[in-house]
């Protein structure tokens, strides 16, 4: 019982030195993180807002949390392409999180870009596949400028092809993309004539 | 020991991964890529490395009954290290690592090394058998992921090396090639250690 | 063989029975439902059978020589991996997967451990599963029946097996709220001429793997090898017996009890693994109630994958977990000599 006081010590003073060191390491990479994170988001939705490169992205928030982003043409923030949000809608085996753009009127999708999933290598991971002699994922690009009335898969008639044997995750993402537009358009106010 | 043999003793006769079979969890879980074996064994060596220095350092001071939780705390500290640097600087490579780089505090190899050899160890010695062990085990888990990337995805560190006509083995970059291709490796250098013994 | 099987005192009988005059019974058994898959396949079945077996014997041979062990490719076992893993793959695979299956099959499933006896997995499953994991897409394309043959009012290009039309309906069924009021028609109607369907189903006119279609020259076969006491009853009838039960309870659309277990056991490849699978000898435990257990078990977890699980058919599956734990059944349900003690 004697030795208590000392184990104390020791096991103090090596935490407090594995605290300290740590402490400091985090104030030089924390902001790099950070910045990360936020270099991805931002290149993801000038990506997905096609000419938002030389204007502006503003986040708008709902309840103190990022709800969805509006893109601009020009600095001043006048003419609107559309609006970008994150979704993460469950796939076989992960959280496919993307990034959607849609456009002004929240009748079309304008491009998306899948930013991290962890689905099954050779089937699901096929929603990031680039065909050989192309530039862009072939999956992501059938969203290009759809319009929600023709979110379907072509395994429920629709012209969307989906990937062979990750079925699963072709309908994921797309009933992600098409469940948060129809929130958006809530949120927005719009009303549904304007999609149908 | 030789100090020569210290060091070696880690890349062979003592392989971490083939000969003792200590840390097998992340080497069959992120060796799916020669890039992710490297990112995980060089972070692996950093760990090792550093835990066996500083533990051989305070191995007088610190008292034998509370030496695992402190041993855990100084190997934990440079795991968060490695993590931190790591999401600031390489956010590809933390990316596709994960959760696995956390998971270092309770590799065996680790904790193994510091238990066994650092505790009881000079600083020198203790530097080389760092060095050896995470070299080993970086080795390893690099021999792995060459077999795993070439069949299962037709690539060798990202560079296609098989040809477009080849149909990927998908089940190799799935756990089953993961235990596989660990199972024939350690069958091979059984084989080939029972030979080399053999002819001496 | 059944008999001479069990676990019991001596003495012991000893008979004409050897390896190979058993394997050979299983092949005969198992001709007719291959004859049958060549027939409404056509001649890229053929292909994919002899393509298998020639692997599998080749590889038994490469193996053994590497292992400096005795070659025994002649004794009908590797025959009997080739022809079972050629009949669990589609008819329209390239001819280099069944050879890559046999390979892996024979080698890893089977000369790794030690040769015939050895194997803890049934190898033809193995190479099955490899196959599965490795390339899905080449492995789920199936042919329809060739015109005049096909099920009646199932138009689908690919994956035309009657579970996995069974599967899709049911799902748009148990998520009715997502789907259209037409598509809930057409499911539910799909499914009751699945059910129907009955007589096609049974002499196998849909689609499938090479082997599986046929349920009535396969129980030819099955009939056959109980009859010589190849093969037990107790296996292949506990594990229909509990997809039965299972099926009828789980498997219908309107709630428990309304399941339409012939369905289930006449489609995917029930009858095939049940009778020709399972029951391997190595692979399958020895005692009576191990066999029981063995059989429900399989059961069970084929259930569990067709009605729950991500795939239509989960017979392969189902086999390679429940041979896992044949050591454990036979150790456990040993029975107690006379005048032992517990």
């Amino acid at each position: 019982m004697k030795d208590i006081p000392h184990f104390a010590l020791v096991l103090t003073v090596v935490a407090c030195f594995s605290a300290g060191s740590l402490a400091w390491l985090n104030t030089i990479t924390r902001p790099r993180i950070i910045a990360q994170q936020q270099q991805e988001l931002d290149a993801g939705i000038m990506q997905v807002l096609p000419g938002s490169e030389n204007g502006v992205i503003k986040a708008v928030e709902n309840d103190g949390t990022v709800s969805f982003y509006k893109g601009y043409r020009n600095a001043d923030s006048t003419s609107l392409i559309g609006y970008a949000f994150l979704i993460a809608p469950q796939g076989y085996s992960s959280n496919i999180r993307t990034i959607v753009g849609i456009d002004s009127s929240c009748s079309r999708v304008l491009s998306i870009k899948v930013l991290s999933q962890k689905e099954t290598p050779g089937l699901g991971t096929k929603c990031e596949e680039i065909r050989s002699g192309e530039t862009a994922p072939w999956f992501q690009e059938q969203f290009r400028n759809k319009p929600y009335a023709d979110l379907i898969l072509d395994k429920d008639g629709g012209t969307i092809e989906s990937i062979t044997g990750a079925t699963i995750t072709s309908r994921a993402i797309m009933l992600g993309v098409a469940s948060r537009m129809e929130l958006l358009r809530d949120e927005l106010d719009i009303p549904n004539t304007m999609i149908n | 020991m030789t100090l020569t043999k210290e060091f070696l003793k880690g890349l062979y006769k003592e392989n971490p991964v083939f000969r003792l079979m200590l840390g097998l969890c992340p080497v069959l879980a992120t060796s799916t890529s020669v890039n992710n074996a490297i990112g995980m064994g060089s972070a692996t060596l950093f760990v090792l490395l550093s835990s066996n220095i500083v533990v051989s350092l305070i191995r007088k001071a610190v008292p034998g009954k509370i030496r695992i939780p402190v041993f855990i705390i100084v190997i934990a500290t440079f795991v968060t290290i490695v993590e931190m640097v790591m999401a600031g600087f390489f956010p590809a490579l933390s990316k596709s690592l994960g959760n696995f780089i956390s998971l270092i505090v309770v590799n065996c190899i680790i904790l193994g090394r510091a238990e066994a050899f650092a505790s009881k160890n000079s600083v020198f010695r203790s530097i080389l058998d760092g060095l050896g062990m995470g070299l080993g085990f970086a080795l390893a888990m690099i021999i792995i992921a060459t077999f795993r990337e070439i069949l299962g995805n037709g690539t060798w560190l990202g560079i296609p090396v098989l040809g477009e006509s080849f149909n990927p083995i998908t089940i190799f970059i799935l756990s089953p090639g993961a235990f596989l291709t660990i199972g024939y490796l350690i069958g091979f250098f059984n084989w080939f250690e029972s030979r080399r013994l053999a002819g001496k | 063989m059944e008999r001479s099987l069990r676990i019991s005192p001596s003495p012991h009988i000893k008979d004409a029975e050897s390896v190979t005059r058993i394997m050979y019974m299983v092949v005969l058994a198992l001709i007719p439902a291959g004859v049958w898959g060549v027939y409404i396949f056509g001649t890229q079945a053929l292909w994919v059978i002899v393509v298998s077996i020639l692997a599998a014997m080749g590889s038994e041979f490469l193996f053994a020589k590497m292992m400096k062990r005795p070659v025994r490719v002649f004794d009908g076992s590797a025959v009997i991996t080739g022809i079972l893993l050629a009949y669990n793959v589609p008819a329209e695979v390239p001819l280099w997967l069944p050879a890559i299956g046999a390979v892996v099959g024979v080698g890893i499933g089977k000369m790794t451990f030690g040769g015939l006896g050895y194997n803890p997995l049934n190898p033809a499953l193995v190479g099955r599963a490899f196959l599965m994991a490795s390339w899905p897409a080449s492995m789920t394309i199936f042919k329809t029946a060739p015109a005049g043959l096909s099920l009646s009012g199932i138009d689908v290009v690919t994956s035309a097996t009657p579970l996995n039309v069974f599967k899709a309906s049911r799902e748009i069924l148990a998520n009715s709220g997502a789907h259209t009021a037409e598509e809930v028609t057409q499911a539910t109607q799909t499914i009751s001429e699945l059910y129907n369907a009955n007589a096609a189903l049974f002499f196998g006119k849909v689609g499938g793997c090479i082997g599986e279609t046929s349920v009535l020259l396969l129980l030819i076969g099955a009939v056959f090898l109980m009859y010589k006491r190849v093969i037990g009853w107790k296996i292949p009838f506990s594990y229909i017996g509990t997809v039965i039960i299972l099926t009828w309870i789980f498997g219908g659309t309107e709630g428990l009890f309304s399941g339409n277990p012939l369905f289930h056991i006449l489609s995917g490849g029930l009858i095939l693994g049940a009778f020709f699978m399972a029951t391997d000898m190595v692979t399958s435990p020895v005692t009576f109630k191990g066999r029981i257990i063995f059989g429900i078990g399989c059961g069970v977890l084929t259930v569990v994958i067709r009605l729950w699980g991500g795939y239509p058919e989960g017979v392969s599956y189902s086999i390679l977990l429940m041979n896992l734990t044949t050591p454990l059944l036979d150790r456990f349900t040993k029975p107690t000599p006379f005048g032992g003690k517990e």
